[in-house]
């Protein structure tokens, strides 16, 4: 198992980098508004900001779904992985928290950052707490939904399918959280989407041919 | 030893080695006690499966004319034996049939397969009753 | 123990509506080299995919070393070497990381005689599979598969894109594979010398259907093609059973019979024909007759 996931991990290294590289700016802006705060109050700036992290986000990561499967489909991977003695099982498995990795090598840090940050600049509130509780979980169900709709679009021989599903779907998944806003309803939403998903995705993966 | 495997004829190949083994035989290239390969040699030599090879030999020992020891391998028989000469008459004598009715189909007619007999017979010293000792 | 170590029953695929297998019945048991032949598309790398659970079957079932083929634990898998068709491998690869990647997964793995093919066979390791000849994958290809020691190598097409020498070296390969007791060899090939010079028993694939399944040796001795010349023109039919073939061509027939015996010879003989001559076939002649459009599926069996 440990070495399909580290198959995934190298075969995919540029989300990786990327995740890390996002990380670190993310973390760049969030210590740049910390010390600049009336960036905080200021909603113009939270929405303007917000917008665009969480599309590139989602999309980032959808991307990496959608890449994950293709370049399997693509490239027969799974075909002569299954010569060898793994599973379908082990190969979605393997794929998928290879996925979950990325997306925790960007939300990790950035978690510990708030954190760190809100020990330095504030009493820690419970209520604010949970705030940005609720807000961390919103963003990682909302991401690693978005991944998962790579994943299911991504297992196609065609090109313009993932390329155009995915895009309008996380469009469509994006906005829902901006209008809906980061609490319970949405994540219960969002974790409806990822188990269908990861479902119709495992039953695909298993019963085609490769 | 060499065996040759034509792909292009009707005879399995199992029945090649043996028309072959009997040919050297007959043409003296291999005599009386001498050691032949073994099935694993002479397969990875051949490129040829061994089962092939160990069914030809042990036709060749049903019909004595080679004769295992186990330990040593195979060798070829000593061809004086009275034992097996009543054998050998009727396995010869089912081949000529074989060929009498090849004949048939072929439509070649008693005299002209005589000819070819005898021709054959004189090719390969085939030595007659009286004169030397047979073989 | 029933030691099949294959098993085909009823084997039925479709393509788009299309039949490609028509009930296939296939036993393979243990130790035996059994030679799959085919014309292209007959559908023998079809059967093989379905073997491995790669591919679907429509209906009937397929068991490899009494498993189902939909069911193939990791365990099961780790018995049995295989060689795809195309050799495709894992393209932008290089050689040494696919090897890392088998030798990590496999359950056993034999470096030594790993190592000693790679030599023999004089790959270089650092060059990605894209890059190498379609000769040079396969014998990486063929490699890998014999490295985990298999209990059942299944090969499809492996002497494809192998030039003379390499050909030869893949026989004897195969070999030595066959001289270790008990391993059971599945191989499709379209080179019918190798297939005679290694296979125990043939199988003919036609028409979506099996129409040889027999040890080798018998092969040639079972079907026989007969030149009839008849003193008048040739009946209209002749009560032989199992023709695979028949032209007829003024006073002459020629026929294709399957499973030849005393018994059908006397019935030939009651049509007083005024010659019949037996046509000698190799494996090449039998396996084009066999394959004939026109053929009738009759079972050498």
């Amino acid at each position: 198992m440990l070495t399909l996931i580290r198959r995934e991990i190298r075969d995919n290294i540029v989300y990786f980098i990327a995740a890390v590289v996002f990380s670190a700016i993310l973390i760049a802006l969030l210590i740049a508004a910390t010390y600049n705060s009336d960036w905080i109050s200021d909603p113009a700036v939270y929405v303007g900001f917000s917008i665009p992290i969480l599309l590139i986000l989602g999309l980032v990561f959808s991307a990496m779904g959608v890449t994950q499967m293709y370049m399997d489909r693509n490239r027969k991977i799974s075909a002569f992985l299954s010569a060898l003695p793994v599973t379908r099982n082990w190969i979605l498995t393997a794929r998928i928290f290879a996925g979950l990795l990325a997306i925790l090598t960007v939300l990790v840090p950035l978690t510990i950052a708030v954190i760190v940050l809100g020990r330095l600049i504030a009493p820690p509130i419970p209520i604010f707490a949970g705030y940005i509780a609720d807000i961390l979980t919103t963003v990682f169900l909302m991401v690693f939904a978005c991944y998962c709709l790579g994943l299911l679009t991504g297992w196609t021989a065609n090109k313009i399918a993932p390329t155009f599903g995915a895009l309008g779907l996380n469009i469509v998944l994006v906005s829902l959280v901006f209008v809906k806003g980061f609490g319970p309803d949405i994540q219960f939403l969002l974790v409806l989407v990822i188990v269908a998903c990861l479902i119709r995705t495992w039953h695909k993966f298993m019963s085609t041919s490769l | 030893m060499q065996i040759r495997i034509d792909n292009a004829s009707n005879r399995p190949v199992y029945r090649q080695i043996i028309d072959q083994i009997k040919r050297d035989i007959a043409l003296g290239r291999l005599i009386k006690d001498e050691k032949l390969p073994t099935v694993r040699q002479l397969a990875a030599q051949l490129a040829i499966n061994p089962n092939t090879i160990a069914k030809a030999y042990r036709q060749l020992e049903g019909e004595g004319i080679i004769v295992t020891r186990p330990g040593s391998g195979a060798f070829i028989a000593n061809l004086d034996s009275n034992l097996s000469k009543a054998v050998r008459k009727r396995l010869l004598s089912d081949e000529l049939e074989r060929i009498a009715v090849e004949a048939f189909h072929m439509q070649i007619d008693a005299e002209t397969l005589l000819e070819l007999f005898n021709n054959a017979v004189e090719k390969l010293n085939v030595p007659s009753k009286k004169g030397q000792s047979n073989e | 123990m029933n030691d099949n170590v294959i098993k085909v029953e009823n084997l039925v695929k479709y393509f788009d509506g299309r039949c490609v297998l028509d009930g296939i019945n296939l036993t393979v048991p243990r130790g035996c080299i059994y030679g799959l032949l085919g014309r292209n598309g007959a559908g023998k790398t079809t059967i093989i995919r379905i073997l491995l659970g790669i591919e679907p079957a429509t209906r009937g079932r397929t068991l490899l070393l009494d498993t189902e083929s939909t069911n193939l634990s990791p365990k099961i898998r780790g018995r049995i070497g295989c060689v795809a068709e195309g050799h495709n491998l894992i393209q932008n690869y290089k050689v040494e990381r696919l090897i890392k990647l088998c030798k990590d997964l496999s359950l056993q793995w034999n470096d030594e005689s790993f190592d000693h093919l790679i030599e023999t066979f004089r790959l270089p390791k650092d060059r990605r599979i894209k890059d190498l000849s379609m000769g040079m994958r396969a014998q990486l290809n063929l490699s890998l598969a014999m490295a985990i020691d298999p209990e059942l190598l299944i090969l499809d097409d492996p002497t494809l894109g192998l030039d003379t020498v390499a050909r030869r070296q893949f026989l004897e390969l195969a070999i030595e594979v066959i001289q270790k007791q008990n391993r059971t060899i599945l191989f499709c090939s379209h080179i019918l010398s190798d297939v005679e010079r290694i296979a125990d028993r043939v199988g003919i694939l036609a028409a979506g259907k099996l129409v040889v399944d027999c040890p080798l040796e018998q092969l040639k001795e079972r079907v026989k093609k007969l030149r009839i010349i008849f003193p008048e023109s040739p009946p209209a039919r002749l009560y032989l059973t199992e023709i695979i073939n028949r032209q007829i061509q003024g006073r002459e027939m020629t026929i294709t019979v399957a499973n030849w015996n005393k018994q059908k010879q006397a019935i030939l003989e009651t049509f007083k024909p005024s010659s019949c001559t037996e046509i000698p076939m190799s494996l090449e002649d039998i396996f084009i007759e066999c394959t004939r459009p026109s053929a009738e599926a009759v079972e050498v069996a």
